[in-house]
């Protein structure tokens, strides 16, 4: 694998990383949306550079697409359930919303 | 050091300190305006390393559509107190300056083209083998955003 491949990789793996060491402090559901799109980002570097220089360059780009679109709904999802949740509950605090909690 | 290496350097420290302003800032409007630019940064680097069509989708999306979707809920749940003044503007334009100066450089080592001689670019290439080997991706896809529209708007159009 070539040298910039590798630093591409580097970062992807430091986002993912940050990304979850975010969600797991935030206390912002916007924030913890906000974490998932960085990790998201990560993973999708992570993968396109895993394929840069390689045979299989065509099927992780395709794989990075499908991952970008699927993301972006899965966000959208998450975004409207923010809103949900703030209307019912008044609050984007995550520890302050009980109903689910056992 | 080669210019490759130099170029994915830049913009790797670039991506980093974007996203690192962004999570770790307490201002969620700065998060936004911060997560905008690693969009864009992301999208440029997957313009420079031959895929446009995976760069052009990424910033449509999630420059783009996300971007203002995150906007409209940080407004209508009143976490923004988003005080848009002239030093933040300053800093915006700055940037924007700095990321239009990295991507002239790295046009420049490319020696004018979009890529990187080493990395052509494939987009057609990419959409080629999206539809002859995997036909029901696009598919999947199509009915996974169905669905998440449908979803969006049932849950910002319910009484509270």
């Amino acid at each position: 694998m070539q040298t910039d491949a590798l630093v591409l990789l580097g970062t992807g793996t430091l986002l993912v990383f940050m990304g979850i060491a975010s969600i797991s402090l935030s206390k912002n559901l916007v924030k913890t949306i906000m974490s998932f799109q960085v990790v998201l980002f990560g993973a999708n570097l992570a993968l396109f550079a895993s394929g840069l220089g390689t045979v299989n360059r065509l099927t992780t780009d395709v794989f990075v697409l499908l991952s970008l679109a699927l993301g972006a709904a899965v966000e959208g999802v998450g975004l409207a359930i923010i809103l949900a949740v703030y209307r019912k509950y008044g609050t984007l605090d995550p520890s302050k919303v009980r109903r689910l909690k056992g | 050091m080669d210019p490759s290496e130099l170029q994915a350097l830049l913009f790797s420290g670039a991506l980093i300190g974007t996203v690192s302003f962004a999570l770790f800032t307490p201002k969620v409007s700065s998060s936004l305006i911060a997560l905008f630019y690693a969009s864009v940064i992301l999208a440029v680097i997957f313009t420079l390393y031959g895929d446009t069509l995976v760069g052009l989708v990424q910033m449509a999306t999630f420059a783009g559509a996300i971007s203002v979707l995150t906007l409209s809920v940080i407004l209508m749940t009143g976490e923004s107190r988003l005080a848009l003044g002239v030093r933040k503007l300053g800093g915006v334009a700055l940037v924007a300056l700095l990321l239009f100066i990295a991507v002239v450089f790295s046009l420049m080592v490319g020696g004018g083209s979009a890529s990187p001689s080493s990395y052509p670019d494939i987009s057609s290439q990419v959409l080629v083998f999206l539809w002859t080997n995997r036909p029901w991706d696009p598919l999947i896809l199509i009915v996974a955003f169905a669905s998440a529209m449908v979803t969006i708007s049932n849950l910002m159009s319910r009484e509270p």
